[in-house]
């Protein structure tokens, strides 16, 4: 990821972005075991707690992370402006497919045991779960950019 | 076709996700998608209303769990036409938001969104699920409100979202008071098992007042209605056509479904005081409302008081609680909403044609816009309740039911409410038909370009003249409103099954 940041320095605007190796050092290693600790609370969701709200969060803040250390704006266009609309749309899809693919297979709106497969209602609890967690990952990352852009417009 | 009440819920909802995607590959795309799922929407929930008007409840558990402790979906004769007014509503401002704008993808995701919610609501049989669903709708109202460019409708939204949420926790604390009573949230099972539980114990009583008072804010009942002429003079007008219409009817839905499917009957009879609750908000807000609405100079913000006191009239038909009462309500609900949402779409066509926004504005507007100020007379004219539109039939069923049960408080104020409806359509009719245009001859000096520079500011489109698309859809309301009065006395037929359902 490019570090430097042409975005942040315009004319009469001081970016609150300071750039400090600790920091990115730190986020750097952290990263990768937010991110799992993300899912792995994610797929707790059918029959322990936990679940895609929650995990979503914590996928989210891996964003958040990179933000706060390598620049917002820099992030954002590492990321691309459209993921997080895509990462919201494809959970959102994803969950009604799964409530309509059951119906297709002859059960009733987001019954499981339709797909006919090994523990199916555990399985496609977590996939819901899942879902949620691209929804709610998708959400924080993208209200973090919104907000971080209308503080850029304000100032 | 047994699996149509969860597609209505999740078609508007797939539309959205599908907007969004279409949106990031080609842009101007919103309003096509928006409107094969609006018309989708309204033949599923055509078929389904259907069903339910003809053949009673069609009960529907989500994922296959038994009903007290999986969600259910319940369609009856109310729900359906309530999902069905939804759909039909939406698709008929789709007409109008062509050209009117707000155009993004965005904004047409969170209306079919909005459709998703109200039509969540209308269908479920689970309390916490309406909750959802309350929230949902709320959240995409808020929006909507904001998409506005301007500073007001910005303000406007934060407003609303602050009052709105109040009321949305109200209406959850009150959801958390009775499950603690029972330990169930399925509608037909909380009904038992309250009435189990003792109607008059304070746990049970403290979760319908909560329920309602989050409910009355929803609804916008006077002395909680703040949020609402803010929302709807601040809104985009397409988005205050679309919100007036909807989602204080749904929210009125809501409260029907709590006080008798949830509640019942004999808990009104078991607590006076609730009963009290309801006819002092339902004569508050039909005499304060058409007061302030008098007093408007904006014809929105007029409009918008005028929807307080008919809500006013719908809590009304609540409080008196008897099968008349209740098929009026049912039948006020889906006239208001086709009168209110085709009131709010005139005057946004009005402006777009000619610039005028305030009552002063409107005078020897007929002369100026003669099909513009027709459809508005003709729709004023229903809202005040001459017959033989829509709006004379529900209150006609409201007072009848009224004087069935010997409240005659109410009677009175129902009927003198007329008289101030009739106070502020009078004012601006007589304005639009027997003054003549203020200064300047055709609205063309330098007044109406000044009025045109204002409309460009507020409504972020062109000026200079309304589409085809904008003025059929406020045609059609007009029409409606004129056809359904014809229609009403057969609906009221049709969906009495229904309604003894929920007063017995």
């Amino acid at each position: 990821m490019s570090v430097e940041n042409e975005g942040e320095v315009e004319a009469g605007f001081r970016s609150p972005y300071v750039e400090s190796p600790v920091i990115m050092a730190t986020v750097r290693v952290l990263s990768p075991f937010v991110f799992t600790f993300g899912l792995y609370v994610m797929f707790h969701g059918a029959d322990s707690p936990g679940g895609g709200f929650q995990g979503g969060v914590i996928v989210g803040t891996v964003i958040l992370l990179l933000g706060i250390a390598f620049g917002i704006e820099t992030t954002r266009n590492w990321m691309g402006p459209e993921v997080p609309v895509a990462l919201v749309s494809v959970g959102v899809l994803a969950f009604l497919l799964a409530g309509m693919g059951s119906v297709l297979l002859g059960g009733a709106f987001l019954e499981y045991s339709a797909y006919g497969a090994h523990h199916a209602s555990r399985y496609g609890i977590e996939f819901v779960e899942l879902s949620i967690g691209f929804i709610v990952s998708g959400v924080v990352a993208g209200l973090f950019f919104v907000i971080d852009s209308g503080q850029r417009e304000g100032a | 076709m047994s699996d149509l009440p969860p597609m209505l819920v999740a078609l508007p909802i797939l539309g959205a996700v599908a907007t969004m995607l279409v949106g990031l590959v080609r842009s101007e795309t919103g309003w096509p998608v928006a409107v094969l799922t609006s018309v989708l929407q309204v033949g599923a929930a055509g078929v389904l209303a259907r069903g339910a008007l003809r053949h009673g409840p069609v009960r529907y558990a989500v994922g296959g769990f038994a009903a007290p402790y999986g969600i259910e979906l319940v369609v009856d004769g109310l729900s359906a036409t309530m999902a069905l007014l939804v759909a039909s509503v939406a698709l008929g401002v789709l007409a109008y938001a062509r050209k009117a704008g707000p155009r993004s993808n965005p904004f047409y995701a969170t209306y079919l969104l909005l459709v998703g919610g109200l039509t969540g609501i209308s269908v479920t049989g689970d309390v916490f699920n309406m909750y959802v669903f309350l929230e949902i709708s709320g959240l995409a109202t808020y929006a909507l409100v904001a998409s506005g460019d301007r500073g007001e409708s910005a303000l406007a939204a934060l407003k609303y979202l602050l009052v709105g949420t109040f009321g949305a926790s109200l209406f959850l604390l009150g959801i958390g008071y009775a499950y603690v009573a029972t330990g169930t949230l399925n509608m037909a099972d909380l009904s038992a098992q309250l009435a189990e539980a003792g109607h008059t114990t304070p746990l049970v009583v403290a979760a319908f007042s909560l329920m309602v008072v989050g409910l009355f804010v929803k609804v916008a009942v006077f002395p909680l209605h703040a949020w609402q002429p803010t929302a709807y003079a601040g809104a985009p007008d397409t988005v205050s056509g679309l919100i007036s219409a909807l989602v204080s009817t749904v929210a009125a839905y809501a409260l029907i479904r709590i006080v008798f499917t949830v509640f019942t009957v004999d808990f009104l009879h078991a607590n006076p005081s609730a009963w009290r609750v309801l006819v002092a908000g339902s004569v508050a807000s039909i005499v304060t409302g058409s007061l302030l609405a008098v007093s408007q100079s904006e014809i929105k913000r007029m409009l918008a008081y005028s929807s307080v006191s008919q809500f006013g009239l719908i809590v009304g038909a609540v409080a008196v609680a008897n099968v008349t009462a209740l098929t009026g309500a049912a039948i006020h609900l889906v006239g208001h909403a086709v009168m209110k949402g085709g009131l709010f779409l005139t005057t946004g066509t009005v402006a777009g044609e000619t610039g005028a926004r305030t009552v002063d504005d409107y005078g020897g507007l007929a002369k100026r816009f003669p099909a513009g100020s027709g459809v508005f007379g003709i729709l004023a004219f229903a809202l005040v309740g001459v017959p033989p539109a829509v709006g004379f039939v529900g209150k006609l069923y409201i007072v009848l039911g009224a004087i069935e049960a010997g409240a005659w408080l109410l009677a009175s104020v129902i009927v003198g409410s007329t008289l101030l409806t009739l106070a502020y359509v009078a004012r601006l009719v007589e304005r639009m038909f027997f003054w003549e245009p203020e200064g300047e001859g055709r609205g063309d000096g330098g007044d109406g370009a000044k009025s045109a520079s204002v409309l460009d500011e507020a409504t972020g489109g062109e000026p200079g003249g309304a589409s085809r698309g904008m003025k059929a859809a406020v045609l059609a309301a007009a029409v409606v409103a004129v056809v359904l009065g014809a229609a009403a006395f057969g609906y009221g037929q049709l969906i009495e099954p229904t309604i003894l359902r929920l007063v017995s």
